[in-house]
């Protein structure tokens, strides 16, 4: 069978399968009627030159259009996330589909083309589109249509939640700092010229215009710019307390009025250079912060990206599809087998299996029938479900994690908050040092001028230099380096606890272990048709047929399918079918002695039992798989001097079994949720600072005891929100990377202290023998700044 | 030279430069730089088609406001 490439969508296919097309006598192969009806729409536009573009980039293959569309042109629909501006109407789109550049081209050109459309631009980086339409000419629908035409997908969101702030913030930061740039820059050649008349002579009327054109660029600098730092200041005085933007704008504020005096005096010199620089430099500190918090927003998109954004929902006995945010409590929802549930609600109707294994930590699947509650996060396994909301969506675990990432950028640790007190104090030292030095110089007989001028030096070099930075810088290179490992630490703070802490407890099923069974051992009782197992465990999506239908697999790869008449799933007891005359089943011990067939039990662990004509066959044993590296993470953990510590509800045999294979010594078995918590306190009351691993509702108590609480991504709402650090990977390896992120970045701001004390106690001291000039310490001072920001992007090197 | 010739150059150039940043500054807040990827790419793109287009909206978007502008005067009846 030759594999051949869709025309469209450039998938891979048999030829079999494959729609042959044949046009201007060439031969093109699709994959689906939607790749073809696209292409033959986008040949007869004349946008066929997409396909060009478009190189070798893989598509979506459409998806199976919605019958939505009369939602979008709908009063409520409208006030929600339309706005008019001159008669037109504009709105905000996420375009679902897009790959490549060539979908953005394609996007565009295509709504171009569209009469009625006057504005259609999509951000090529994360795919968001603003469309403006005269509303007389087209309705949303058909635009919205248009765009499903060509097999991609448009969905409105809210830019005012969050986009527009970080995006007006980061413009606003952005915009001051080009203009201290610039006049930066162009000050620093007028201040060539001056410093060369400084030392050559100069004449004073050239001295003048030099002196003018200095000042008309420090101003901008020093007032639109440095408005940050004055308003940072104005609250620090109100509140009664002094910060580093006091210092800042002291210092740069009294060279300014000294230089505004000596200009129009025509006494000494100015120190307009200085000015600008001072308030440059410092700027550039802010804007990375900014910054990063713009990232985090990007970040916060595309989580919420990756979860479903429609349901389908019953409403007057008709199916339609929303999106979840407009999911309101009592809506019907109808899930089918596979999905994944993303609103908790009561089931009405039907009745089936879940997956509950990341909520729970239990790997059997539970059976829910109507009246029943399902959770958020768990999976539909086996059947077609309609259940009953009874939360929204920002109640849903998902949401959570967004709200998560915006504490983690907008709280500040504790040892932040330390620094912040320390450099007020600090602040007022060197004022005062400051205001001592200039009267000391007065009175020793210098003149007003230098006296003044080593004052500010001692100011400026003082500057907020390493200590203003030097935990922020850290903490939030170490915050960042973790997200970016799929870690996201809630606030900065628990960066350093995490680093001191000496004790690890970890949850056993779905922390250490998959929580997924694994064939460990199988018995042939009498010989039988491998090939009927197989084609009964197919049948079901159930973790324990999956996980024999993978042995089989293993062992045997011409097994085949046969086709089973009468496949019935056995509400949480097994499977049965017909094959032939023959009844099959296959289920646990439960089911089997429900069915009357003789089988010794003698068995601990969980084990499925194949039968044919009430005679039982075979039996496979089933454990619970170590996850990936659990065993070298424990070893790691061990080498860095924190003691692991295991606890499990599960019984004495099974958790001695885990613990013994991944390397930990104390185990703790049997344990209810209290249980795991009243640990958690035992090891406080032995002055332990303790971190807590886990992943469901079981570990949301012993969670919120723990000094810093880790939970898995896909855990259970409850114990994402009480955990201070969610590991999205849920994997062991991102639980070792925290805890190397969380080391290094202390030891970093470790380092950034220690490097600003020495920098300050040699250069303060040499400001005020009068050594050093402001332009000397303004650069000095960023040079120190420059030093911790690149001491903290080491944390980034952690492999 | 005279102190006049150099604060004119001085003038000159720091408002051809201030002019530099004033268009930037145009730029950053009507949002022309919140997509960073859209240099690169769309470069690739940028052909004589795309300019027709853009002209064709421009021209569509004056027409759709003049279409308005003649509905209002026909609406509009003076008070007698």
């Amino acid at each position: 069978m030759a594999k051949v490439i869709c025309d469209h969508c450039h998938l891979e296919f048999d030829e079999k399968v494959m729609i042959k097309d044949e046009v201007n006598g060439e031969t093109l192969y699709f994959c689906c009627k939607g790749c073809q009806g696209i292409y033959h729409l986008l040949r007869s536009e004349g946008l066929d030159d997409f396909y060009e573009k478009v190189g070798n980039n893989k598509l979506e293959p459409p998806k199976n259009i919605h019958d939505d569309l009369h939602k979008f042109d709908l009063e409520g629909f409208k006030n929600k996330y339309i706005k008019e501006k001159d008669g037109f109407y504009e709105i905000n789109l996420i375009i679902e589909g897009i790959h490549c550049s060539a979908c953005v081209w394609l996007n565009e050109k295509v709504l171009h083309q569209t009469e009625g459309i006057i504005e259609a631009t999509i951000n090529y980086t994360n795919n968001k589109a603003k469309i403006v339409w005269d509303p007389d000419t087209i309705k949303l629908s058909q635009i919205i249509e248009k765009i499903r035409s060509i097999g991609y997908n448009g969905y409105p969101y809210d830019p005012k939640l969050q986009e527009e702030r970080a995006n007006k913030a980061r413009r606003d930061y952005y915009a001051r700092l080009l203009v201290a740039i610039f006049a930066t820059m162009n000050i620093m050649w007028i201040a060539i010229a001056q410093y060369a008349g400084y030392f050559t002579g100069i004449r004073s009327d050239m001295k003048n215009v030099l002196n003018i054109a200095e000042f008309v660029l420090a101003t901008p600098a020093l007032f639109y710019t440095g408005w940050i730092y004055f308003r940072g200041a104005y609250f620090a005085l109100k509140n009664k307390f002094i910060n580093m933007d006091v210092l800042v704008i002291t210092g740069a504020s009294l060279a300014y009025a000294y230089s505004v005096y000596a200009m129009i005096t025509h006494t000494g010199e100015v120190y307009f250079d200085s000015v600008t620089m001072i308030i440059t430099f410092v700027f550039v500190g802010k804007y990375l912060e900014v910054l990063s918090k713009k990232k985090a927003v990007d970040a916060m998109d595309n989580l919420m990206g990756s979860i479903p954004t429609e349901l389908t929902i019953i409403k007057d006995k008709e199916k339609s599809i929303i999106s979840v945010e407009e999911i309101e409590e009592g809506d019907i929802i109808e899930i089918k087998p596979g999905d994944k549930i993303v609103i908790d609600g009561i089931i009405v109707n039907g009745e089936g299996n879940f997956d509950l294994s990341s909520l729970t930590g239990e790997s059997e699947p539970v059976y829910k029938k109507e009246g029943d509650e399902i959770l958020s996060g768990s999976i539909c396994l086996d059947a077609v479900i309609r259940y009953k909301a009874t939360k929204n969506f920002k109640h849903s675990m998902l949401s959570s994690i967004v709200t998560l990432l915006e504490e983690s950028i907008s709280k500040k640790p504790s040892i932040e908050k330390l620094a912040d007190t320390i450099s007020g104090y600090f602040s007022l030292v060197i004022l005062s040092i400051a205001l001592l030095t200039f009267i000391g110089w007065y009175i020793h007989g210098v003149g007003f001028e230098k006296s003044l001028i080593i004052g500010i030096s001692v100011i400026v070099i003082a500057c907020p230099c390493a200590l203003g930075l030097a935990t922020p810088m850290a903490a939030l290179i170490g915050i960042n380096t973790a997200s970016s490992k799929g870690i996201l630490f809630k606030e900065a703070e628990f960066l350093e606890t995490m680093a001191k802490s000496d004790t690890i407890v970890l949850d056993k099923t779905g922390t250490i272990t998959e929580g997924k069974p694994k064939v460990i051992n199988s018995k042939v009782l009498h010989p039988f048709d491998k090939n009927l197992l197989y084609s009964l465990v197919k049948s079901s999506k159930h973790p324990i047929s999956k996980a024999i239908v993978k042995y089989l697999k293993e062992s045997d790869e011409n097994i085949k399918e046969y086709y089973l008449s009468n496949l019935k799933n056995i509400e949480a007891r097994g499977i049965s079918g017909e094959y032939k005359e023959h009844k099959l089943f296959g289920g646990n011990i439960e089911l089997i002695k429900e069915i009357g067939v003789d089988f010794d039990d003698d068995i601990n662990s969980t084990v499925f039992v194949f039968v044919i004509d009430k005679k039982a066959v075979a039996y496979f044993e089933l454990k619970d798989s170590l996850k990936k590296d659990a065993k070298e993470v424990i070893k790691e953990i061990k080498k860095r001097g924190i003691k692991p510590i295991m606890l499990t509800g599960d019984n004495e045999k099974v958790a001695n079994e885990i613990a013994r294979e991944v390397g930990i010594d104390e185990v703790h078995h049997s344990l209810f949720p209290k249980d795991k918590a009243d640990m958690i306190d035992k090891l406080h009351k032995d002055k332990k600072i303790v971190i807590m691993v886990g992943d469901g509702i079981n570990d949301a108590l012993a969670l919120s005891r723990a000094d810093i609480a880790i939970s898995m991504g896909n855990g259970a709402d409850v114990s994402v929100e009480v955990s201070d650090v969610v590991l999205l990977n849920d994997d062991m390896q991102s639980l070792l990377d925290a805890l190397k992120i969380s080391k290094k970045a202390y030891a970093t701001i470790k380092e950034n202290f220690t490097l600003s004390v020495i920098y300050n106690s040699i250069t303060i001291p040499l400001a005020v023998m009068g050594y050093v000039m402001p332009l000397i310490a303004a650069l000095s001072m960023s040079l120190s700044s420059l030093i911790v920001v690149g001491n903290s992007f080491r944390i980034r090197k952690l492999k | 030279m005279s102190s006049n010739i150099l604060a004119m150059m001085l003038g000159v150039s720091t408002f051809l430069g201030a002019l530099g940043l004033l268009a930037l500054l145009w730029g950053l807040r009507t949002g022309q730089f919140d997509d960073q990827e859209k240099f690169l790419e769309s470069a690739k793109y940028d052909t004589e088609e795309e300019l027709k287009d853009a002209i064709a909206l421009e021209k569509r978007k004056k027409k759709i406001i003049q279409k308005k502008k003649k509905k209002e005067e026909k609406n509009y009846s003076p008070p007698d």
